[in-house]
C-alpha cells in the first residue's frame, strides 16, 4: 500500500497531516489522531424479476481525536481544507484545559507486510452489466426452485474503503479494505400460509469467491429451500431442555454470551459480569474462545485496527479459564494492558471502541453424530436472526430454523424460537464440543454504541444441558 | 464548513438542471445538513464529547422508467457532476419498472412555525450547560444505595436541515432540533447484576423531563429487577408497558408498510377492510402533529404528511405507503417515504381511559413486561418471541420480579386479544402507545 495514494485522495501531504495533530494537542491533550477515510458503496436490488434499483454512495471525512486523562474530545467534518480540519482539530482539543505544550513525534508510515484480504477479482472494480448478472444469476436459482417459490429479493453490497490513520505517538498507516455482501430472502407461500428464508455470502473477498462453494445457483437454492421447509414447520416447544447449537451459524451464541462482555470498555467500567473473574473459571473445560482479525478474506479481518494497531488473534477463553480481552487504545491506556487490535469504528463519523472481529469457539473432541445422539429430548438451533445481550451477562438470540430432537435423531423443523439464559451458567452447562467447526454466513452485522461493524462468528458442534426455550404452549 | 440554506437551495436547483440538460426524464436532489453535539459522563467524568457538522446529499434519478440513485458526502462541484452523469449512465442501463416516478408536485399548505420541531435554543444552550444537565442526572441517580455502578448518562443535540428539489417542480426546506437524553444504571445484590435504561427525547429543550424525574425513573427501573425469579413456562395474561407497546406498534407497522404489502412480506396482505382488531383498536399516522418526534411538513420524496388511520375500530383501512409502493397497490401514497423506504410518521396506539394500575389490579395471575431483549419477530407469519424482563403479578398487585423469560405470541392474535387499553400514552420515538392488557401469551421459562 502507497501511503503517497492516500495523501492524494485526501489532498493533504504529511506536514498538513503533522500540523493538525499539532493543533488537536495545542490545549494540552496527551494524544491526538487524525482518521481520514473514502469509502464507495455501491448496492443492486433485483425483485420481481428485475434490477428494482442501483446505486452509489461515497462516505468522505475525517474525525479527529484527542485524549486528556480518561477523557476524550472528538469531532468530524465532511470539509477536509486545511481550515476546517483546523478548526475540528481546535474543537476536539477543547476537552483539555491545561496548556501544557506537548509536541507530535514525527510521522513514520507503519509498513503492513501482506494484506489479509488479497484478491485476484476484486469486486468493486467490476463491470456493472456483470453485477447485474450475478444478481440475476442468484434470483433465478432461487425463483425457480419451487412454485410455492412467490417473492425473491436479492441485495448485492460491495464497497473499497480507504483509511488513513496518524496520531501524535509519530503512526501514520493506511489500509485498503474491500468488503462483499450477498443476500437472497425468499417468500414461499402454500394454502394461504407464508414464510421466509435467507441466505447469503461474501467477506473481504473477490470475484472468484463465488465460483466455488458459494455459487450464485447454490445462495438462491438455499434461501429458497429453508422458505419451503419453513412452511410446514412447527410451533417451538416452550420450557427448558438441552439444546444442541448447529456448527457455523450459532457461532451468535458465542458472540453473545462472552464477546461482548470481553470487550474491554465493558470491563474497566466494571460493569461486564466477567470483570473480575479474569484467570478463573467460568465456563466447561471444553471452552475455548478465540477472536482471529487475522483470517484471510474473512469479513472482520483487518489488516490495521481503526486506530492503526495491527491486530492478534487473542485467546478469550481457554479449557473454560477467563484468560483475555479485546483492547482498544483508551481501555488499553487506562487497565495498563497491551493492545490486541480491537478498535473498530463504522466511520469517520464514530470514536472507535473495543470490537469483536471474527469470533469462535475451537474445536472438540466429539463427533455431531454421537452428540446429537446423546439427547432424547431436545431442541436443535441451525439458523438465527441475531442475539443481545446485556452487561449482567442475560443474553438472549432469536432462532429461525430449529429441529425438535427425539430419541437422538432431528425430527420435526421448527420456526421461530428464541433461547435465554445467563452466560457463565449456559457456559458451564455446555456438556460436549464437536469437532466440526464451522463459521456463518459471512453477512453478519454486529451494533454496539449505535455503530455497527462487519463481524463473523463460527463455532462447532456444541451441547447444552439445560436452557430456557422460548416458544407457545 | 456550515453553508448557509441559500446556498444549499441553490445547489440542488443547479443539479437537478444539470441532470435535466444531461438527459434524465426525472431528477431529485435531496440534501442533509446536520450539527451534532454529544457528551458522555460516566462516574461524574465526561468520558467523551462529540462536536461536529456534516452533510449528505442524494440523487435519484430516472430515464426512460428506469432508475438509479447516488449520494455523496463531497460537495465539491466536479465529483457532483460526474456522479450525476455515472448515476443517469447507471439508469440507463437498468430494467424499466413502470411504477417508478417522483410523485406529482404538491404545494405546501402547512405553516412550519405550526408544527413547531425547532427550537432555538439549541444555539443558546452553552457546552457548560449540557454536560452540567448531563452530570446532574447521573448525580442524583448514583445517591441511590442500591445504585451499584453506571453505565453513564449521553446527552446530545442535533439540528437538522433539510432540502428536497425535483424536476416535477417541487422546492422545500425544513429545520428541526432533537434533544435527547439517556441513562444506563445497575445494580447488584449478593453478585446478582441487573442492569436498567431509561431515556427521554423531545423537539424542544423545555419539554425534556427535569434531571431528577429521569434519574428516579432510572433508579426505579432498575431496582425493581433485584431479586428476579424464574417462572414456569404458562399461558397467561401480559401487560405491556408503554414503551414495550411501541416496540409492538414497531412491529406492526413493517406489516402495514405498503412495501412489505407488495412483497407479501406480512401477514396482513389482501386483508384491507378486513376486521382485523378487536373494535376498540385504533392506530393512526401523523406526520402533522404539534412538535413531535415524527412530525415533518413533507416526506422525504415531497409528499405532503397527513393523518392516517392504519387500523379504524379494528377495521385494517390503510396500508402506509410512499409512491412507489402505493402505485404497485393501486393506492395513494400517505406521505411515508422515508430514506427509500416507508417509515413512520408519529404511529400511535390510540388511548383508552384505564390507568396503568387498574389495569394491574384486572389480572390475577399474569406479567407485566418492563423490557425485552432480542429480535424475534417475523412480520411474514406474525410470529414474536421476545427475551423479556418484568414483574410478575399475583391477585392484581405486583408480586415479584421475573428474568431470563420469553414471550411468544402472534400480532395477529395479540391484535384480537387486546383488552384493556390504557389512558398513559408516551410519545418517546416515533412509536407510541399507551399500557395495554393482552388476554394471553406464552411465557417461557422453567
Amino acid at each position: 500500500m502507497n501511503i503517497s495514494k492516500f495523501f492524494e485522495r485526501f489532498g493533504l501531504c504529511k506536514s498538513d497531516i503533522e500540523k493538525i495533530l499539532d493543533f488537536a494537542l495545542s490545549k494540552g491533550g496527551e494524544f491526538s489522531e487524525l482518521f481520514l477515510e473514502h469509502r464507495i458503496c455501491k448496492s443492486i436490488i433485483m425483485e420481481e424479476g428485475i434490477i428494482k434499483e442501483s446505486s452509489e454512495n461515497i462516505i468522505y471525512g475525517a474525525g479527529v481525536r484527542v485524549f486528556s486523562g480518561d477523557s476524550i474530545g472528538y469531532g468530524y467534518t465532511n470539509d477536509l481544507s486545511m481550515e476546517s480540519l483546523k478548526k475540528v482539530a481546535l474543537t476536539s482539543a477543547s476537552i483539555s484545559k491545561n496548556s501544557s505544550g506537548l509536541k507530535i513525534k514525527q510521522l513514520s508510515p507503519l509498513k503492513i507486510s501482506k494484506s489479509l484480504y488479497s484478491v485476484s477479482n476484486p469486486f468493486h472494480k467490476e463491470k456493472i452489466l456483470n453485477k447485474f448478472e450475478f444478481v440475476k444469476r442468484v434470483y433465478n436459482s432461487a425463483k425457480n426452485y419451487d412454485s410455492r417459490i412467490k417473492n425473491v429479493r436479492i441485495y448485492l453490497e460491495d464497497e473499497i474503503q480507504y483509511v488513513l490513520i496518524a496520531n501524535s505517538e509519530g503512526l501514520i498507516v493506511s489500509d485498503e479494505r474491500p468488503l462483499v455482501k450477498i443476500i437472497c430472502i425468499s417468500v414461499a407461500e402454500k394454502n394461504g400460509r407464508r414464510d421466509y428464508g435467507y441466505f447469503g455470502g461474501g467477506g473481504r473477498v473477490g470475484i472468484e469467491y463465488f465460483k466455488d462453494k458459494y455459487t450464485p445457483e447454490k445462495i438462491g437454492e438455499q434461501a429458497s429451500q429453508e422458505a419451503i421447509l419453513l412452511l410446514d414447520a412447527r410451533e417451538p416447544p416452550a420450557g427448558e431442555m438441552p439444546v444442541i447449537l448447529a456448527p457455523g451459524h450459532s457461532g451468535v451464541m458465542i458472540h453473545e454470551a462472552v464477546g461482548h462482555l470481553l470487550e474491554a470498555d465493558f470491563n474497566r467500567k466494571k460493569t461486564s459480569i466477567f470483570w473480575d473473574k479474569m484467570g478463573q473459571k467460568v465456563a466447561s473445560s471444553q471452552v475455548t474462545v478465540y477472536d482471529d482479525p487475522t483470517i484471510p478474506n474473512f469479513r472482520g479481518s483487518l489488516n490495521v485496527d481503526d486506530e492503526g494497531t495491527i491486530p492478534k488473534k487473542t485467546l478469550l477463553i481457554e479449557n473454560g479459564i477467563l484468560k483475555g480481552l479485546l483492547q482498544d487504545r483508551l481501555s488499553s491506556k487506562i487497565m495498563k494492558m497491551p493492545l490486541t487490535g480491537h478498535g473498530r469504528r463504522q466511520n469517520y463519523k464514530f470514536i472507535p471502541i473495543p470490537r469483536m472481529t471474527n469470533t469462535y469457539v475451537e474445536k472438540g473432541e466429539y463427533s455431531p453424530e454421537e452428540i446429537i445422539k446423546s439427547v432424547k429430548k431436545g431442541f436443535y438451533a441451525l439458523k438465527y436472526q441475531g442475539g443481545q445481550v446485556e452487561d449482567s451477562g442475560k443474553f438472549t438470540f432469536s432462532v429461525s430454523l430449529g429441529y425438535l430432537i427425539e430419541d437422538g435423531k432431528l425430527t420435526a423443523p421448527v420456526k421461530q424460537a428464541t433461547l435465554i439464559g445467563t452466560n457463565i451458567d449456559i457456559l458451564n452447562k455446555i456438556e460436549m464440543v464437536g469437532c466440526d467447526v464451522e463459521f456463518g454466513m459471512q453477512t453478519g452485522t454486529c451494533g454496539k454504541n449505535g455503530q455497527s461493524v462487519p463481524v463473523t462468528d463460527g463455532c462447532p458442534t456444541i451441547k447444552i444441558s439445560r436452557m430456557t426455550v422460548g416458544g407457545r404452549k | 464548513m456550515k453553508n448557509s440554506k441559500e446556498n444549499l437551495i441553490t445547489l440542488a436547483e443547479y443539479l437537478v438542471e444539470f441532470g435535466r440538460k444531461k438527459g434524465a426524464d426525472e431528477i431529485e436532489v435531496s440534501i442533509l445538513q446536520e450539527n451534532e453535539f454529544n457528551v458522555h459522563i460516566r462516574m461524574k467524568e465526561i468520558e467523551s464529547l462529540v462536536e461536529a457538522h456534516s452533510k449528505k446529499l442524494q440523487i435519484r434519478i430516472i430515464k426512460d422508467k428506469k432508475i438509479a440513485v447516488s449520494t455523496s458526502e463531497d460537495f465539491s462541484q466536479e465529483i457532483l457532476e460526474n456522479l450525476i452523469s455515472t448515476t443517469l449512465e447507471r439508469a440507463k442501463i437498468s430494467n424499466p419498472d413502470d411504477f417508478i416516478g417522483l410523485p406529482e408536485k404538491q404545494e405546501l399548505k402547512v405553516d412550519l412555525d405550526s408544527l413547531n420541531i425547532y427550537d432555538s435554543k439549541i444555539l443558546e444552550l452553552s457546552p457548560e450547560e449540557k454536560i452540567n444537565f448531563a452530570v446532574q442526572i447521573e448525580r442524583i441517580a448514583l445517591m441511590d444505595k442500591r445504585i451499584s455502578n453506571s453505565h453513564g448518562v449521553t446527552f446530545g443535540t442535533k439540528e437538522i436541515e433539510r432540502i428536497l428539489v425535483n424536476s416535477k417542480g417541487f422546492e422545500g426546506q425544513y429545520s428541526e432540533t432533537v434533544f435527547s437524553i439517556s441513562i444506563g444504571l445497575q445494580a447488584e445484590k449478593k453478585g446478582e447484576k441487573v442492569d436498567g435504561f431509561w431515556y427521554c427525547a423531545k423537539r424542544h429543550f423545555g419539554e425534556l423531563d427535569k434531571p431528577e424525574e429521569i434519574a428516579r425513573e432510572a433508579v426505579r427501573r432498575t431496582v425493581r429487577q433485584l431479586g428476579a425469579r424464574k417462572v414456569k413456562t404458562q399461558n397467561v395474561p401480559i401487560i405491556l408497558e408503554p414503551i414495550i407497546t411501541a416496540e409492538l406498534l414497531s412491529f406492526l407497522f413493517t406489516c402495514v408498510s405498503g412495501i412489505s404489502i407488495y412483497r407479501k412480506s406480512s401477514f396482513l396482505v389482501d386483508k384491507l377492510g378486513e376486521k382485523i382488531a378487536n373494535d376498540s383498536i385504533n392506530v393512526i399516522d401523523n406526520g402533522l402533529m404539534r412538535g413531535k418526534l415524527g412530525t415533518r411538513p413533507f416526506d422525504n420524496e415531497g409528499m405532503l404528511t397527513r393523518k392516517t388511520y392504519a387500523i379504524k375500530r379494528g377495521i385494517l383501512e390503510n396500508y402506509l405507503c410512499n409512491s412507489y409502493s402505493a402505485r404497485k397497490l393501486n393506492l395513494k401514497s400517505t406521505g411515508n417515504c422515508t430514506g427509500r423506504g416507508v417509515g413512520p410518521n408519529n404511529f400511535y396506539l390510540v388511548p383508552g381511559k384505564k390507568s396503568q394500575e387498574e389495569i394491574i389490579k384486572s389480572v390475577d395471575k399474569g406479567l407485566l413486561v418492563t423490557r425485552t431483549i432480542g429480535h424475534g419477530f417475523n412480520p411474514v407469519t406474525g410470529d414474536i418471541s421476545r427475551g423479556a424482563f418484568g414483574l410478575w403479578i399475583e391477585k392484581g398487585e405486583i408480586a415479584y420480579p421475573v428474568s431470563e423469560i420469553t414471550i411468544s405470541g402472534n400480532l395477529g392474535r395479540i391484535l384480537k386479544d387486546i383488552s384493556i387499553i390504557g389512558n398513559d400514552i408516551d410519545f418517546r420515538s416515533h412509536y407510541a402507545g399507551p399500557t395495554i392488557k393482552i388476554e394471553e401469551m406464552t411465557v417461557g421459562g422453567i
